[in-house]
């Protein structure tokens, strides 16, 4: 098929430098980490630091450098600049940036191309033979393993599988929605390329240009955390699904697990101390001090692995019946806990 | 229950049987795919439970099963790197897609005869499913005691039926990657063993649950359109022939208004206007399948949520969700029950009787003393009821009420 043996120019390297050809031509160059204060590189690490720049600025890389190999080989650069920064927030930042940028070129291609994209990344797809649905252009049909693996981190109803066509395993998409899955596979790889285990030593140049970067994230990391959660607990802003269960406990009612495990991680994320939470579990008739203060400090991140959990997402909750008494808020939000600063905001 | 003697004679008693039977039957276990790779764990008769076992062939797992003789044999569904570490260094390689579905989870007219519940802080008893509330002392915690029982069990296999239908018609999983097996107390294990599953992550697991149990519908993704601008408004229905979950929601509505009653429309909180609109039409509606003048979205959105349940399978969430799960191994004996794992058949799982299939000892007769027990079937015979007497059983159903408390040893 001509399709298949279509080859992707330089200019698609550019566009896509995450693409497996891409770093075959980055290694072919035989780059290496202490040439670049060479001034010939000047550019790439210019447009590499821009790239770092607008994921921290706005989440988002929208500008461009028309010199294809500036573009490619600047790259593999930022996902050294942001490794060696090394923080995990700003990598989820950068590889939804990258991710979104990939989005909005990968939108104005053509269907074959769009199809060889795919295919560089596993998927099973195909051209829909039907082609269209119900007057709609479902001009795809990938298998839903590919599907799931994506959509799961998109929000809205329209994504979840129950309400897709799924027929003999293979949801039918259209070009857009490929296209939006597809930034989300390159979202995923990109976070796993910034897991770098072993970096290599930076030249000077290059290393104070990274301090640089480091300096800016720091200082608008700290411009967001200003928007943190309030210290005093309010309980009338709780989400209708915790509140319930909470009132259960409080008069000495016994409530499923999933819905036990909701409540002490939303109260200690909201910053109920540890012995208050364990206080209302006093009322329960089989309650053990022992046992509910293992699993209390457990879920506070005080035991085991340190870490803290937080309460599950509305659409896990929806799963396991716990989601009760649905409100306007609850229209908005996907977690217990963004309802809970809504709601804190609102009053 | 009887002196302490009698019931750790109880105790000993049945353990001997799990022992002989394992004695017996392990030549014929057959160990789930990539052994070594599972985690295994035992219950067991004493209290307890061995967990992060590992072992590299049949042959110790069943000289293990022989000597510990334990209540309940479980594996992981999932398979690790090093089943035997702990859980945070097991090293995670992929899981099969499990279903559990469970005759608890559905409501059926006979659990008033054979179920019934204690109120853990009162004493207070009755029968049938426990209250949310105790009616006398209003605590919440009951000993619920359940039966095992044909009438129960066929609702639950005709969840199997739908799930299977989602499986392959929807999600294309080839049948000679699905089994079916019977508990061996009150439900149906579902398992798919592939490729294709193996690295569903517990997101993705969600969204497969959700799909088949019908969590998150929306009807206006699924053929449910305003036709024109006119009032009153027109909405459209998918139609029957439709695939996936169009031709579900349009069948399961099709069956629901095909037998609604007033009530039942009041029950779903449809106005008195729609539900006189619907009735009229119904005929009409049914004969010619689409249009329904005078019905808006949100009337709809009340029918379809009905006409979903009717069509989706009622399986257990949390089980299928949970990718380091630990299930029951097949062919081995539940500890409630003394029945085994059994595989149903594919095909012709309607005529598969689990009462007759899992039985597990076939010969000798016991003499117990029996409290209080229902009437209940075993293969071919029925026993019972019974209250405070001696009576001499086959082993099989003798052990059945051994195991469920409400009989012991002399």
């Amino acid at each position: 098929m001509l399709m298949e043996r279509m080859i992707l120019t330089k200019e698609d390297l550019a566009k896509y430098p995450f693409l497996r050809e891409a770093a075959e031509y980055v290694e072919d160059l035989g780059l290496k980490v202490e040439d670049l204060d060479d001034f010939a590189y000047e550019q790439v690490i210019n447009r590499a630091e821009e790239r770092v720049q607008e994921a921290i600025l706005y989440a988002i890389i929208t500008k461009r450098s028309y010199n294809n190999d500036v573009e490619i080989l600047s790259f593999p650069i930022a996902i050294l600049i942001i490794s060696t920064i090394g923080d995990n927030f700003l990598k989820r930042r950068y590889a939804l940036a990258e991710a979104k940028r990939a989005y909005n070129l990968l939108k104005l291609e053509n269907e074959e191309k769009i199809l060889i994209m795919a295919k560089n990344f596993n998927w099973i797809i195909s051209f829909n033979d039907k082609g269209v649905i119900e007057g709609l252009p479902y001009k795809f049909s990938i298998h839903f393993i590919n599907y799931l693996k994506n959509a799961t981190s998109i929000k809205g109803e329209k994504w979840k599988l129950i309400n897709r066509i799924l027929i003999e395993g293979n949801v039918p998409l259209m070009k857009g929605e490929v296209a939006r899955l597809l930034a989300e596979e390159v979202r995923r790889y990109v976070e796993k390329k910034l897991d770098v285990k072993e970096l290599p030593n930076l030249p000077m140049g290059l290393a104070r240009r990274v301090e640089m970067l480091r300096a800016l994230f720091t200082r608008e990391e700290g411009k967001a955390s200003l928007e943190e959660v309030p210290k005093a607990v309010v309980t009338s802003a709780f989400p209708p699904c915790v509140r319930a269960s909470y009132e259960m406990t409080l008069l000495g009612k016994h409530i499923p697990h999933v819905s036990r495990f909701t409540l002490t991680s939303f109260l200690i994320n909201v910053g109920v101390p540890v012995d208050k939470v364990i206080d209302l579990f006093r009322n329960l008739s089989d309650f053990n001090e022992r046992m509910t203060r293992y699993q209390v400090e457990h879920i506070a991140g005080e035991r085991g692995s340190r870490v803290r959990y937080i309460p599950p997402k509305c659409s896990t909750l929806r799963t396991y019946g716990v989601c009760v008494n649905v409100d306007e808020i609850c229209k908005v939000v996907q977690h217990p806990l963004s309802y809970y600063k809504k709601k804190l905001q609102l009053k | 229950m009887g002196d302490l003697s009698s019931l750790s004679r109880t105790l000993e008693f049945i353990k001997g049987k799990f022992a002989e039977y394992y004695e017996r039957a392990s030549s014929k276990l057959k160990p789930p795919s990539s052994l070594e790779r599972r985690e295994l764990g035992f219950s067991l008769f004493e209290g307890g439970i061995i967990r992060h076992k590992r072992f590299t062939s049949l042959d110790g797992l069943t000289s293990t099963l022989k000597a510990l003789a334990p209540s309940d044999v479980y594996y992981s569904c999932a398979y690790y790197e090093r089943p035997d570490a702990t859980m945070e260094e097991k090293g995670w390689l992929g899981a099969d897609l499990t279903f559990d579905i469970d005759a608890d989870r559905i409501r059926t007219a006979c659990e008033k005869a054979h179920d019934s519940w204690v109120c853990t802080s009162c004493g207070a008893a009755g029968r049938g499913v426990a209250p949310g509330a105790c009616p006398t002392c209003n605590g919440s915690k009951f000993e619920e005691t359940t039966w095992l029982c044909d009438v129960c069990l066929e609702p639950a296999k005709a969840e199997v039926l739908k799930l299977l239908e989602f499986l392959v018609d929807d999600l294309g999983l080839s049948e000679d990657d699905i089994d079916v097996y019977f508990s061996g107390h009150r439900g149906y294990h579902v398992h798919v063993e592939s490729d294709v599953v193996r690295g569903l992550d517990a997101e993705a697991r969600r969204e497969v649950v959700d799909y088949v149990m019908g969590i998150g519908l929306d009807i206006r993704l699924h053929g449910f359109e305003i036709r024109g601008t006119r009032r009153p408004r027109v909405v459209s229905c998918p139609k029957l022939d439709d695939v996936g979950w169009r031709g579900r929601l349009a069948k399961g509505v099709y069956e629901f208004l095909s037998i609604a009653t007033r009530e039942s429309l009041e029950g779903i909180g449809l106005r008195d206007k729609v539900i006189d609109i619907i009735l009229a039409q119904r005929d009409q509606l049914l004969k010619g399948w689409g249009l329904l003048k005078g019905v808006d979205v949100n009337g709809w959105r009340r029918i379809a949520k009905k006409g979903a349940e009717l069509r989706s399978a009622n399986v257990d969430p949390v089980v299928t969700t949970d990718v380091h799960r630990l299930i029951r191994l097949a062919g081995t004996l539940h500890g409630k029950t003394a029945l085994r794992k059994v595989k149903a058949p594919l095909s012709g799982i309607e005529g598969f009787d689990p009462l007759k299939e899992a039985v597990a000892f076939e010969r000798g007769e016991v003499t117990i003393f029996v409290y209080e027990a229902p009437e209940f079937r075993l293969g071919e015979r029925t026993y019972g009821p019974f209250k405070e007497k001696m009576v001499e059983l086959p082993t099989a159903a003798a052990l059945i009420l051994l195991c469920k408390g409400v009989a012991i040893v002399r």
